[in-house]
């Protein structure tokens, strides 16, 4: 198995990417490419997508793990960031993907959190605009996917709020402030991430994804993350996978990984088996593909 | 505060001394080829604090790592075996476990292997070791055991070990307890604080502590010296030495040690940071006397509001304001 790390280009963005591929990744027929969450949320969940990636190329399938702009090793700020701009990350990915195993067919993508969302709208802007064919014809998995944008940012903004209680005893910027802040131009700090205009008006959405469904021909795997059994179903998760063509929802057991835990996850082994299972169904696993 | 000032970039990789691989990124400054001067320069390592990646939380080390590149430093980042993109795996299913054992010098081989490999195909002579938390005291633990780091760059140092914060009451420091009690008084006219108390759940033993504090004044406590390792011997592992309460009973001989070689230090902290009471009342105090001939070398500041990660834009450029003027005053 081997690990080339290199860079590539979307625009003048400089971005980081990984390959995990078997010696002679030349005969793959299916490869992915992996899409990680917003902010620190990559970081908590970075070493599970290692593994995952491993897993995959140990079993001769080409992946590529890469950083979106404003993460990781890659150029550009969170602050400048929009959906548009991490769709065309994606499609850059796809590309740098593609020029390493010519011999794909079928690019799947797997995405966290919001990082699955955005591997959803990619495959959907694929098939409106009748590019990246392999994608098309690839496997989607969504582990945990955002759908609801507003909460989510919500949320994000959440994170400041607890910053500002924890430094100065009390809260000195409400979230209404933060929000006229970036509407205003300006921009709020979540755990380092700076979230600006662009990212706020294209994620903070109601729907991110088609209420209706995916028409992805490739086969949609959306998988709820439940803490444990008992957990409460995702009813808007399940529907979307309902919706979908070539649709499926699954339940995995596995601690909330992707954010700081007592526990220490390294992997996420139910994830990841029965993602594998899945991915086995539709194109085959082994030695493929 | 991104990546937009980048100079050029290779990726790396390189084995530790288990046959890992470990990898990184060596960033280089814009100007090429370098100056003789810049060659001179140390390289600086940042090491990679607690699980978290090559990036640092909050990519803290990408804005860092720009400033070192526009001063003239070749930095390299890179990740510890088990963690980011290197190869290895961690056995430790709880954190703070994971914590404790970077604490007890888990990746100080692994820093070692990466100056080897920056001395044998870089040709790097000296080191600024830098990080953050768990990477500052990497930093200091292998400045102990390799004479060719001649300074450190040390944002938040912990000086406690992580496995025995699992007894939150026990090893508060007094300005914690000073900040518990007055937290406690304003939560007096509160009703689910009492109701929180009178159901058994709150934090008795840290209550209590906290309170006494207000009405019995406590000894100073005064730690005896450390022995260190003599000038140019070779640092291995560390005497075992008693453990103070969570003191990591590791750090003051490793930071002796590279003080006596004449290491420079500098030393930032956040204010809200328990961090910084923990380095004060653990170390600097009981060993006040010890670190006295010292003063010199080190040059030490605490952050005002930051939190541990510097996580708003202001404190980072507070770090960075602060890290610029102690290297171009070390290295100009």
């Amino acid at each position: 198995m081997t690990e080339t790390p290199f860079y590539f280009y979307r625009g003048a963005t400089r971005l980081f990417g990984m390959l995990h591929a078997s010696a002679s990744p030349g005969t793959a027929r299916t490869a992915y490419v992996m899409s990680h969450p917003f902010g620190e949320e990559k970081l908590w969940s970075h070493r599970v997508f290692v593994v995952f990636a491993r897993t995959l190329a140990a079993r001769g399938i080409p992946v590529l793990r890469f950083d979106y702009s404003g993460a990781g090793d890659s150029g550009g700020e969170t602050a400048s960031a929009s959906v548009d701009a991490y769709l065309d990350d994606l499609g850059a990915a796809v590309e740098a993907l593609l020029a390493r195993v010519p011999t794909a067919e079928r690019v799947g993508l797997v995405g966290l959190r919001f990082g699955a969302t955005l591997a959803a709208q990619f495959a959907e802007r694929a098939r409106l605009t009748e590019k990246f064919p392999t994608v098309q014809r690839g496997p989607l998995a969504l582990w945990d996917p955002i759908l609801d944008g507003e909460n989510y940012i919500q949320e994000l903004l959440r994170i400041n709020l607890s910053t500002q209680l924890a430094v100065y005893g009390k809260v000195q910027e409400s979230r209404e402030v933060l929000v006229e802040r970036i509407r205003g131009g300006g921009i709020a700090n979540v755990e380092g991430y700076e979230i600006g205009l662009p990212l706020f008006a294209s994620a903070s959405l109601k729907e991110l994804l088609p209420a209706e469904g995916l028409r992805h021909a490739g086969g949609t795997l959306v998988v709820q993350i439940a803490a444990t059994e008992k957990a409460k179903l995702r009813e808007d998760q399940q529907r979307l996978a309902e919706l979908s063509t070539e649709g499926a929802f699954q339940r995995a057991i596995e601690q909330p990984f992707w954010r700081e835990i007592k526990a220490f996850c390294s992997r996420a082994e139910n994830l990841q088996n029965q993602t594998l299972q899945w991915m086995e169904q539709r194109h085959g696993c082994q030695q493929h593909g | 505060m991104g990546a937009s000032n980048m100079g050029e970039v290779l990726p790396v990789s390189f084995r530790n001394q288990s046959g890992l691989m470990l990898f990184g990124s060596l960033h280089l400054p814009e100007t090429s080829p370098p100056p003789i001067h810049q060659k001179d320069l140390p390289v600086v390592v940042l090491l990679s604090p607690g699980v978290k990646m090559r990036v640092g939380p909050g990519r803290l080390y990408v804005p860092l790592t720009e400033l070192l590149n526009s001063q003239g430093f070749r930095v390299l980042r890179f990740d510890f075996f088990g963690l980011g993109d290197s190869e290895g795996d961690l056995a430790e299913t709880v954190l703070a476990d994971v914590y404790n054992n970077i604490e007890v010098g888990r990746y100080v081989d692994d820093t070692l292997a990466a100056l080897n490999w920056l001395s044998a195909e870089h040709g790097a002579k000296r080191f600024v070791l830098g990080g953050l938390c768990g990477g500052a005291i990497t930093a200091i633990l292998a400045a102990e055991r390799d004479a060719r780091v001649d300074s450190l760059l040390s944002i938040g140092m912990t000086v406690t070990l992580a496995s025995n914060a699992a007894k939150p009451g026990q090893y508060l420091t007094r300005a914690q307890l000073d900040d518990r009690r007055r937290r406690y008084l304003l939560k007096m006219l509160k009703p689910d604080a009492w109701l929180r108390f009178l159901t058994f759940r709150s934090e008795y033993d840290v209550i209590w502590k906290s309170m006494k504090r207000a009405f019995i004044k406590e000894k100073r406590v005064v730690a005896a010296p450390v022995a260190i390792n003599a000038p140019g011997a070779p640092g291995g592992p560390a005497a075992p030495v008693e453990q103070r309460g969570n003191a990591n009973p590791l750090f003051p001989k490793a930071y002796f040690t590279f003080l006596a070689r004449g290491g420079k230090a500098l030393m930032l902290f956040s204010e809200r940071d328990r961090l910084q009471s923990e380095y004060e009342e653990k170390f600097a105090q009981p060993y006040a006397a010890q670190l006295a001939p010292h003063a010199a070398q080190i040059e030490q500041h605490v952050i005002p509001h930051a939190n541990h990660v510097l996580s708003f834009r202001e404190w980072q450029e507070q770090m960075l304001g602060l890290s610029r003027a102690w290297l171009a005053k070390l290295y100009a």
